[in-house]
């Protein structure tokens, strides 16, 4: 068959099933127009496509909620890989906050990060307890790599991977401080 | 008797579809202005346009959904919940000349959800419509009819993104691009997908 033939077709079919539609329909649906037409909200939208999915409300909210644990799990990975997140959440918190709350808030955020680390297994030591907080060097905690180093992260945010002498050195380096 | 009141009473609408496109004074120009006003106004927010929308559109999107396969029914009610939907995506409708695309793609897609939802319950076809009026003389109208009829059920049978994209086009005369976008395709895509839905309907429309 001639495509011009079939396309004639195919307009035939569709006068064919233009059907006249009931009179009521159109106000049913205008009566359903809310008095104030919602704006665009981002997050409601991500909801509602799942929603949309059609799988109950239920399983929709634990997708959600994998969803969020899933990626706290790849950025604490990332984080502990090279440590770029939480380096850069140092850097919000002290923009946001105040040279002496960063400090302060330096120590919550490490915290967080050594429970995450505790949490998985590491071989973790959390000094945050009884640093001085204005000291830079303060180290915040120490974690072992399976390289044989330490991870280290300081109090002002700085992340270090050492070698066990070093980390000696900065751990007498601290102590020194603190007697003084 | 009753054939050719339905057959005045579609010409009648046909007439009104028409002159709501070409606009009061037949200039595209008009349109594309009216389009334009009606998509910023529904930006604003204003209930008079979502009804205005509403009178424009409906028995578009209801014929969309009869097209697609869904019964009289489940046509309204799919009409109704696209309206829904685009009220809560207004702020995704960028100007008037992606109005059409817009409303279509919501469609399309709570068509697409229907059948998800319904999978094996529902079966996909242009049911319920009578006899189609063709325009070719008695002679050949026996078989004319008969090749309605076969393309009528061969385009039910296709799967959904190809019915999709021949519907878009030759029954809601959406062009190429209104069509792709509505179908949320690249044009090249929509056009491979009209060009395989049309070979499957060549063949099997004797």
């Amino acid at each position: 068959m001639k495509e011009e033939k079939l396309e004639k077709m195919l307009n035939e079919l569709a006068d064919a099933t233009a059907q006249p539609v009931r009179n009521g329909l159109a106000e049913d649906i205008k009566h359903r127009i809310p008095h104030r037409l919602i704006p665009h909200r981002g997050g409601l939208d991500t909801i509602n496509i799942i929603v949309d999915l059609r799988i109950s409300r239920l399983a929709a909210a634990a997708a959600i909620i994998l969803t969020i644990v899933l990626c706290a799990n790849f950025f604490g990975e990332k984080d502990s890989a090279d440590g770029n997140i939480f380096h850069n959440s140092m850097l919000l918190i002290r923009h946001l906050s105040g040279r002496e709350d960063a400090a302060s808030n330096g120590i919550l955020v490490g915290r967080s990060k050594y429970e995450h680390l505790l949490e998985r297994g590491e071989r973790v030591e959390w000094y945050g307890s009884s640093i001085d907080p204005q000291d830079s060097n303060a180290i915040l905690m120490h974690w072992q790599l399976s390289n044989g180093k330490y991870g280290v992260l300081f109090v002002d945010g700085r992340e270090a991977e050492v070698n066990p002498e070093r980390l000696i050195e900065l751990m007498t380096h601290m102590l020194q401080k603190k007697a003084k | 008797m009753e054939k050719k009141a339905k057959s005045t009473e579609q010409e009648i609408e046909l007439a009104h579809l028409i002159s709501v496109k070409q606009g009061l004074d037949g200039s595209e120009a008009f349109w594309e202005q009216k389009q334009d006003s009606l998509a910023a106004r529904l930006k604003a927010g204003e209930r008079a346009a979502a009804a205005e929308l509403v009178d424009i559109y409906y028995k578009q999107i209801y014929w969309f959904m009869r097209r697609l396969g869904h019964n009289s029914d489940v046509s309204e009610d799919l009409t109704q919940e696209s309206f829904l939907h685009a009220w809560h995506r207004i702020s995704q409708l960028r100007d008037g000349k992606a109005l059409n695309s817009w409303l279509y793609r919501i469609a399309a897609n709570v068509s697409k959800l229907h059948w998800r939802r319904n999978k094996g319950r529902e079966v996909a076809g242009i049911e319920g419509f009578d006899e189609i009026d063709s325009t070719e003389a008695d002679s050949v109208k026996v078989v004319y009819d008969e090749q309605l009829e076969q393309l009528k059920n061969a385009l039910a049978r296709l799967p959904i993104k190809l019915k999709q994209a021949v519907v878009l086009h030759y029954m809601q005369h959406l062009s190429i691009a209104e069509a792709a976008e509505a179908a949320g395709v690249r044009q090249g895509t929509f056009k491979s997908r009209m060009s395989r839905a049309l070979k499957t309907l060549r063949k099997q429309v004797i």
